[in-house]
Parts: structure tokens; sequence; C-alpha cells
């Protein structure tokens, strides 16, 4: 297809509205008039036109206004159901404009109360000298520290010191030596 | 002399009725024109057609006049209507028995410019091609050929830019015209 041909017919739907400018409407009444596959595309348009205008148009029958206005009036008297009056109250509640606003303080809200909630739970002992544990395994300690923060476990070997006596395992824990 | 529809939406908002009224009066025919359109079905189309007014009531404090009266009233019953659409999916017997009761009725309507369309089969294979259209393509094709609405007014109601409306136009057409070759 020629790029005028293409172009005409690209701008066929509007001409046929008549929402071009004057002088592209000029343009394509020019093309129609020397190109006869166009002219055929514009007929095939207007042909469109008109049977859709005969089935939307005239297939529609008139409505009488009275009982039609009748309808209308029961609605508006008649009370709302409860759930037609929640459903009514959420559709002018969560319109778009609140919810572009609601949605992002939401999540925030969340992630505080995510943030929180896993303080409150580990934030007390979080401490890395927190989980000291001491074992005597056949005659040797053996020293377990746990560090919550980094989740790091050091197993730790030491010997008594000279002169110490299973009594003293406290001072040991403090001053090992390697 | 007759009240402009911005003075009826007025006396609405101050709680008369009859301006309601004649609002109602004034557009009733032109909304259930566009709603079985986009529904092909007449009972349902009266149905969304009153809600529509019922909805149009409901929310008139909140109108402000910054558009025409019609493209918002038009706006709150293609909504509807598409929801309405959406949520039956109805099956094709029952759209094919709807329409051939909107054939055989046909000699009920008053006759206008359009009545000499005979054959019955580019009829039939029109309508299925509407209904094969989507709900925003069959809307913008609705309301143009039937309203006769600007792409602008169309934008407003369809809650898009005319750029939008050109290319739906565009593409609508488009289809409808593959469809229907044959008898084109």
């Amino acid at each position: 297809m020629r790029e005028d041909c293409e172009r005409t017919r690209e701008s066929l739907s509007r001409w046929v509205d008549g929402h071009l400018s004057v002088s592209d409407a000029e343009a394509i009444r020019l093309h129609l008039g020397g190109c006869a596959a166009c002219d055929r595309e514009r007929r095939q348009l207007e042909k469109l036109e008109f049977s859709l205008k005969s089935v939307l148009v005239s297939d529609v029958p008139r409505i009488d206004f009275e009982p039609f206005w009748a309808g209308v009036r029961e609605r508006i008297t008649k009370k709302p159901r409860r759930r037609e009056a929640i459903m009514e109250w959420a559709r002018s509640t969560f319109t778009p404009p609140a919810l572009a606003w609601t949605v992002p303080a939401v999540i925030v809200v969340l992630l505080g109360v995510l943030s929180m909630d896993s303080f409150w739970r580990s934030g007390w002992q979080r401490n890395n000298f927190a989980a000291v544990e001491s074992i005597d395994a056949h005659g040797r300690n053996i020293a377990l520290l746990r560090e919550d923060e980094t989740k790091t476990t050091v197993i730790w070997l030491y010997q008594n010191q000279e002169g110490e006596d299973e009594s003293s395992g406290e001072n040991a824990e403090t001053n090992p030596s390697f | 002399m007759e009240s402009s529809d911005w003075e009826l939406v007025q006396k609405c908002q101050a709680g008369k009725i009859d301006a309601f009224q004649e609002l109602v009066s004034r557009y009733h025919q032109k909304i259930y024109t566009v709603i079985v359109g986009l529904l092909r079905n007449r009972e349902d189309a009266l149905e969304v057609a009153q809600e529509t007014f019922f909805r149009a009531y409901r929310k008139i404090k909140s109108f402000q006049g910054g558009s025409s009266f019609y493209t918002w009233l038009y706006r709150i019953a293609v909504n509807i209507a598409i929801d309405s659409q959406r949520r039956q999916k109805r099956n094709p017997l029952d759209f094919r028995e709807t329409m051939d009761g909107l054939f055989e009725e046909q000699n009920e309507v008053a006759k206008d410019p359009f009545s000499d369309v005979h054959d019955r089969e580019l009829r039939e294979k029109l309508v299925s091609a509407i209904n094969d259209l989507t709900p925003e393509h069959k809307a913008v094709i609705i309301l143009r050929t039937v309203e006769g609405l600007s792409y602008k007014d169309i934008g407003e109601i369809l809650g898009c830019s005319e750029g939008t409306v050109m290319s739906r136009l565009h593409y609508a057409r488009k289809k409808l015209q593959q469809k229907l070759s044959v008898f084109l």
C-alpha cells in the first residue's frame, strides 16, 4: 500500500466523523477523488455507519415516561437495606483519590507494626554476651557463646588455671587461658 | 421559558424532586437507547437505566457543573452498564433470542431514516460483531454513532483522552469492517 493511501485510511474514521482540520479534510477529499481503492474503503465505512445507526437506533423502542419515572421514584423513596447501605458507604468512601493515599499509609502502618513486633520479641535479649553457656566435658571446659545480632556461635575451649579448683569456675570463665 | 439542565440540577440539590423528574423526562430515552446498545437486552437495559437515574439522584449534591449534566449522567450509565455486562456474561443463546425479539418487534418501532436496511443477514452479523467488541470499544461506537457525541465528550464520559477515543473508534470500526467485509 502506498504511503499516502495508508495515511488516508488511518484518517478516514476521523474524516467520516468530521473531526479533521479543514486542510487535512481537503487533502483526504483530493486523494479519494484519485484513488479507487481508498474510495471503496470510504464507501464501506459509510455503509457500516449507516447500518450501525439502523441497528442501534431503530431497534430501540420508545419507553413510556410515567412507568419509568415510577420505577426511579420507588428506588429513591425506598429505604436502603443494610447491605446496600454498607456497599454505598464503601463506594463513596473508597474512591480512587482516597485509596491513593490510604494504601501507602496502610503499608507504612503495617511495616511499623511488624518492626515493633520483632523489637518486642527479641529486642530485650539482644546482647552480644547474652548467652554464654559453660559445659564441663571430660575434664575440659567448653563455653558456647551465642551472639544474637549476627547469629554467630563461638565454641570456646579452655583449661582451668593452676590453683583453680572446681568451685572457682566463675573466675575461670571470666579469665580463660587458651 | 424552559429551565436549563444546570438550573434544574441546582433545584435538585436544594431537595426539589420535581426538578429531578424534569431531568429524567429529558434524558430517559437517550440513556435507555445507549444502554440497550451496550447490553442488547431490553429488560436489563430498563433496570440499568432506572438505576442510573437513582444513582444520579443520590450523587447530585456532588455535581459541581464542571462538565455538562448529560456527560455526567452518561458516565454513570456507561459504568453501570459495563459492570453489569461483565457480571452477567450472558450465554450466546440468550443473546440470540433477545435479538430475534428485537427484530420481530421492529415493526412496532416508529419509522426512521435508516429503516431501509433490510438485509436480515447483515443485521444479524452486525449485531454479532458488535457483541464481540470489548465493552470499551462498544461504548465508543455507541456514543459516537447513536448519540453523535464529540470525541471530547466521549473522553469525559469514559474517563480517557480524545486520542484514546480516536484510536478506539478506529480499531472498533476496523474490526467491524473486517467481520462484515462480505456485506459492505
